[in-house]
C-alpha cells in the first residue's frame, strides 16, 4: 500500500501542544490512483493520549502533568516572594511546595528507571515515606527553629 | 501512522465509499484489547526472560549540549531534593538549633574564598535547575523546539546560571 502521508501540511498547520490537553492529531492522507478514480483526502483521527483507545480513558495522568507545571510556576513565584516578604506563611508554603515538587520529580525519575510491578510499588512507597519525613522535618524546623527564609538569610550572611 | 496502516491492512483497502471513509477509519481505530501497561509488562517479562544483551548507548552515542544539560537538570533535581530531605531529617534528629550549628561552622574560621566557593557551589545547582526549569516550561507551551533555538536557549541558561551564582556568591 502506497499511501502518501502529507506530514508537511501537518507541520505547517502546527500541532497543538499537549499543554492545551488536546488528545487528537489529525493527519491528512492522500490515497493514490491505484485504489480509486481520483485521490481524495481522508482524515484519520489518531489518539495521542497515553492509554490506547480502549474506551476507558482516564484524565488522571494528564491532570497530574498539568498540576506539576502549575506547581513549578507557583514555586518560581515563591522565590521573590520569600526574598521580599519573609514570613511564616511563606515558610510553610515553601515547605509544602518544595516537598511536593521534589516528590513528583523523583516520582518521574522512578517511573523512568524502575521496572516490574513489585519494584515500582516498593520504590514509590519508599519515596512516599521520604517525602512525608521531609515535609514533617521542614514543618518542625519552621515551628521550632528559625524557619526556612531566615535560615537561608543567616546562611548567606556568613 | 502505524495505526492507520494496520487498520487498512486488516479490512483490506476497500476505499470505494468515499463518504463513509472517515467514519470507517474512526470506527476501527481500536485495534487492541490490551492496555499500554499490559503490553509494557509483557514486553519486560519477555525481555528479562530472554536475557537479551542491551545495545550500547552511553558508550557510543555522541554527547551533545542538550543531552548533557538534560541529564544535569535531572541530576541537580535529584541532588537538591536529596539535600532538602537531608536537611529536614537533620532538623528532626539533631538536638541543637540551627544558629548553634551555624556558629559552629563559623568558628572553624574558613577563609572568605572557601566560603565564597561554597556559596557558589550551593547557588549553581539551584540557579541551573531554576533556569532550565523555565526553559522546560517554555517547551511545554510549545515554544523553542527548533534545534538552533534549543542550543541558543541552552547556552543562555548556562550563562545565566553561572552569572547568577557568581552574583549570589559575592553577596
Amino acid at each position: 500500500m502506497a499511501a502518501i502521508v502529507r506530514l508537511g501540511s501537518v507541520c505547517r498547520r502546527g500541532v497543538k501542544p499537549l499543554f492545551y490537553q488536546s488528545t487528537l492529531l489529525a493527519r491528512p492522507l492522500v490515497v493514490p490512483h491505484k485504489y480509486q478514480e481520483q485521490p481524495y483526502q481522508l482524515t484519520a483521527k489518531i489518539h495521542a493520549s497515553q492509554a490506547l483507545y480502549a474506551g476507558s480513558g482516564s484524565k488522571a495522568a494528564s491532570l497530574h502533568w498539568t498540576a506539576e507545571r502549575v506547581l513549578s510556576i507557583l514555586l518560581l513565584a515563591m522565590g521573590p516572594a520569600a526574598y521580599f516578604n519573609p514570613c511564616p506563611a511563606i515558610d510553610y508554603s515553601l515547605a509544602a511546595a518544595l516537598t511536593l515538587h521534589g516528590h513528583w520529580g523523583i516520582g518521574q525519575v522512578l517511573t523512568d528507571y524502575v521496572h516490574g510491578d513489585t519494584k515500582i510499588k516498593l520504590a514509590n512507597a519508599g519515596l512516599f515515606l521520604l517525602s512525608t519525613v521531609t515535609f514533617a522535618g521542614l514543618c518542625y524546623f519552621n515551628y521550632n527553629d528559625v524557619g526556612i527564609c531566615k535560615a537561608i538569610a543567616l546562611l548567606w550572611s556568613k | 501512522m502505524a495505526l492507520l496502516l494496520r487498520t487498512l491492512a486488516r479490512q483490506g483497502v476497500c476505499l470505494s465509499r468515499p463518504c463513509v471513509a472517515r467514519s470507517v477509519f474512526y470506527r476501527h481505530a481500536a485495534p487492541m484489547g490490551t492496555t499500554a501497561k499490559d503490553e509494557m509488562n509483557k514486553f519486560w517479562a519477555k525481555n528479562s526472560k530472554l536475557n537479551r544483551p542491551m545495545s550500547p548507548h552511553l558508550t557510543i552515542y555522541k554527547w551533545s549540549v542538550p543531552m548533557v544539560m538534560s541529564i544535569t537538570f535531572r541530576g541537580t533535581g535529584v541532588g537538591l531534593s536529596g539535600a532538602i530531605s537531608a536537611f529536614a531529617l537533620a532538623a528532626l534528629v539533631l538536638p541543637e538549633s540551627y544558629p548553634y550549628y551555624l556558629d559552629l561552622i563559623h568558628s572553624l574560621s574558613i577563609g572568605p574564598y572557601l566560603i565564597g566557593l561554597a556559596k557558589f557551589g550551593l547557588a549553581l545547582p539551584v540557579s541551573f535547575h531554576t533556569y532550565n526549569g523555565i526553559r522546560h516550561l517554555c517547551w511545554d507551551l510549545g515554544k523553542g523546539f527548533r534545534i538552533p533555538e534549543v542550543y541558543r536557549t541552552g547556552y543562555t541558561v548556562i550563562g545565566l546560571s553561572i552569572i547568577t551564582s557568581l552574583a549570589l556568591a559575592y553577596l
